[in-house]
């Protein structure tokens, strides 16, 4: 059922390449009911066709104690102590041979009848009983098949004051009781399938309503996930409450935690950073007596402030995130960057264009979105005669719940040459190695694309010839 | 050049204050956001320097009260934070450029330069009126393309007004923002300054390029020609 498939969580994702996923809720409770009623509808079968058989034995009893009861009330008995039996049957099966139903009656002194349709059959096992006494025995194996029959024996009196033995049987062979039997057991088979399918197919839908619950958690928190909400808010039914309100509270804790982090480190790049700017503007106001210390001191400061500065930025850097906050929409950021970069290069008068797609939005931190363009556009502002292009896509999800982000920044500036594109982007901070002008800002958004397991690529802009740097977020 | 200088580390305040100074500029400094939008709202800077992380009133506080009370003079934001977040916020806030700690003296003095001289309209680096030449970068001044020997006072003075070319300066106005709080307004050096750059920009008196308004200021009467200030 796709109960089982609208749960997708890391946890399932990487159990199935390892060990078989266990049965669904779905195909558990399935099977239970399948199991439950398979039993309960067999009991059923077997009680009700036991009952059934019951009853057609005595029914069969009773026909045929009817019809020796007729065949007595038929026989008259002849001078000489003779009986008479009667020309017409009781039913017309007993003039029909081997018609199944037959009638024999024995007497005194190897007197014996029977009816036309037992001519030629063999009734031998017949004995005959006493006055009085009546058996229905059955079934019992003849020559004919299994039988069934009732024998009565009863005394005819006679004027003189005797009287003649008679004993009566009918007999009728098992195939009619069977084959009623069978019938009624096809009838009550094919009642009870249906109701079993129909008892199924009403639990299966059952099952999907008491487990929708379960499906909006599952939705509610792949949504969570792309961003598109920040808690699990929908109503969950009361046994789902505890788990819904504590995977929330855990969105809220990593949150926190996440804000709280940033904070402690922006702290400490303030506190670091503050009496580097005291001794560097010290050491630069008064040191100018001692020029090798001077330089000396303004060189370490300098590795200081730049190792300061890529450290906390990588360490801020918070990643792909499995609660993201939501989607930070990259338009308005991107404006703002761009009015504040304007402000601050005003006087080479750079021309910045936007091409950004309508929904183009970045699924991480909006602190992480801002370094990455910030980073990107400063430097090409830096680096452009007049123009700047900043083009964003959207990459399709391709069924995955977030979908890609395809970014570039472009400038008309001098680019940079083929060889030197790889000193560029290498990483970490090694100041004296790194190309010059090129400042940590590059390092940092290496890190965070990387963090956010995207792609950066430097090539030449095929528009303004200088350099174009283009990030790519795969759909995730 | 009077310029604003609010940061609370004192050992910063003071050391960027002093070499200011010496390069000619008058400094007030604040060491909270409240003193510093006390001062900032009361005197007619040209510039003021605002550190974000302040106590009292932060640094972002104390620059959108400050563009609330009407002031349009520069805003250069000091950060040791150094993340977009803070500079775009700051720049949205109303100031105009941002330095991240620790920065060069020397690059905080040319964004400086290059602030005061956008606020007042001059979008290159050298003011020319006329056959007169002030390169702010340099800090030289020539007369068609003979330089000028100028003492650091007589050079702000000329600054100021050509930064201002074709607008009425009062006394007070230039004295403002020429000199610390404690000159006593009442002598008359502005007039010898005055004078003296007259004569050493203008032996001859043909061009008259500073126009004394009797009883109101002064007027650097050459106008701009942007369109060879190259």
């Amino acid at each position: 059922m796709d109960a089982d498939t609208a749960l997708p969580s890391p946890a399932t994702k990487a159990t199935t390449t390892e060990a078989p996923r266990p049965f669904s809720l779905a195909a558990r409770a399935a099977l239970a009911t399948a199991l439950v009623l398979a039993a309960f509808l067999g009991a059923i079968g077997l009680t009700l066709s036991k009952t059934n058989a019951d009853s057609a034995l005595n029914a069969l009893q009773d026909r045929l104690e009817n019809f020796v009861i007729a065949y007595i009330a038929g026989t008259d008995v002849g001078r000489y102590g003779r009986p008479l039996m009667p020309d017409a049957t009781p039913d017309p099966r007993f003039s029909r041979p081997g018609s199944g139903l037959y009638a024999v009656v024995l007497g005194d002194h190897g007197f014996r009848w029977e009816s036309s349709s037992a001519i030629g059959r063999d009734f031998s096992f017949l004995r005959p009983l006493q006055p009085g006494v009546r058996r229905f025995v059955g079934p019992v194996d003849t020559r004919m098949g299994r039988l069934y029959y009732y024998s009565y024996g009863v005394a005819l009196d006679l004027p003189e004051r005797k009287s003649v033995h008679l004993t009566f049987t009918v007999a009728q062979t098992e195939e009619q009781l069977a084959s009623s039997n069978a019938v009624y057991r096809r009838s009550l088979i094919g009642w009870l399938s249906t109701l079993g399918v129909l008892l199924i197919v009403l639990q299966l839908l059952l099952l999907r309503w008491s487990l929708t619950p379960l499906r909006r958690v599952a939705s509610d928190m792949s949504r969570v996930e792309r961003g598109d909400s920040d808690h699990l808010d929908s109503q969950y039914p009361l046994e789902l409450t505890g788990l819904t309100e504590r995977i929330n509270g855990f969105i809220d804790s990593e949150r926190e935690q996440r804000t709280r982090y940033r904070n402690t480190l922006a702290d400490l790049a303030h506190s670091l950073k503050t009496p580097l700017a005291v001794i560097r503007s010290q050491v630069e106001s008064a040191a100018a007596e001692r020029p090798q210390l001077r330089d000396a001191l303004l060189d370490q400061v300098r590795r200081m402030d730049e190792l300061v500065a890529y450290q906390l930025a990588r360490a801020a850097t918070s990643g792909r995130q499995t609660f993201a906050a939501a989607a930070v929409p990259l338009a308005g950021h991107a404006e703002d960057l761009v009015r504040s970069l304007e402000k601050v290069y005003a006087a080479k008068n750079v021309l910045c264009e936007f091409d950004i797609e309508d929904g183009a939005a970045f699924h991480g931190e909006q602190g992480d979105l801002l370094e990455l363009m910030g980073n990107l556009l400063e430097n090409a502002f830096k680096w452009a005669n007049h123009h700047v292009l900043l083009v964003a896509k959207v990459q399709p999800q391709g069924g995955r719940p977030r979908p890609g982000l395809w970014l570039s920044v472009e400038d008309d500036g001098p680019g940079i040459p083929d060889d030197k594109i790889e000193k560029v982007l290498q990483r970490g901070v090694r100041g004296d190695e790194r190309v010059q002008g090129h400042g940590i800002g590059l390092s940092i958004v290496q890190d965070i694309v990387r963090a956010y397991r995207g792609e950066l690529v430097v090539d030449r802009s095929p528009e303004f010839g200088g350099a174009r740097f283009s990030v790519q977020f795969p759909p995730d | 050049m009077r310029i604003l200088l609010v940061e609370d580390e004192a050992p910063l305040r003071e050391t960027l204050a002093a070499r200011l100074k010496r390069d000619g500029f008058a400094v007030d400094a604040a060491q909270d956001g409240e003193e510093g939008l006390y001062m900032g709202r009361e005197v007619p800077f040209d510039l003021a320097i605002i550190d974000l992380g302040l106590p009292k009133m932060s640094g972002m506080e104390l620059i959108k009260a400050l563009r609330e009370a009407g002031q349009r003079y520069p805003i250069l934001i000091l950060t040791a934070r150094g993340g977009w977040q803070d500079k775009v916020e700051g720049l949205k806030q109303g100031a105009d450029d941002y330095l991240v700690k620790p920065f060069h003296v020397e690059e905080l003095l040319a964004r400086i330069n290059a602030l005061v001289r956008r606020a007042s309209g001059w979008s290159k680096p050298v003011l020319a009126c006329g056959p007169i030449k002030l390169d702010t970068t340099a800090q030289t001044v020539t007369v068609e393309g003979k330089p000028v020997d100028l003492t650091s006072y007589e050079y702000k003075v000329l600054e100021y007004l050509m930064l201002h070319a074709g607008e009425l300066v009062s006394k007070a106005d230039l004295t403002e923002h020429i000199y610390q709080q404690d000159f006593d307004r009442d002598s008359n050096v502005l007039e010898v300054f005055i004078g003296r750059l007259r004569r050493k920009l203008d032996p001859e008196a043909a061009l008259k390029p500073i126009e004394t308004v009797r009883g109101r200021g002064y007027r650097f009467a050459i106008p701009r020609n942007e369109s060879d200030d190259d």
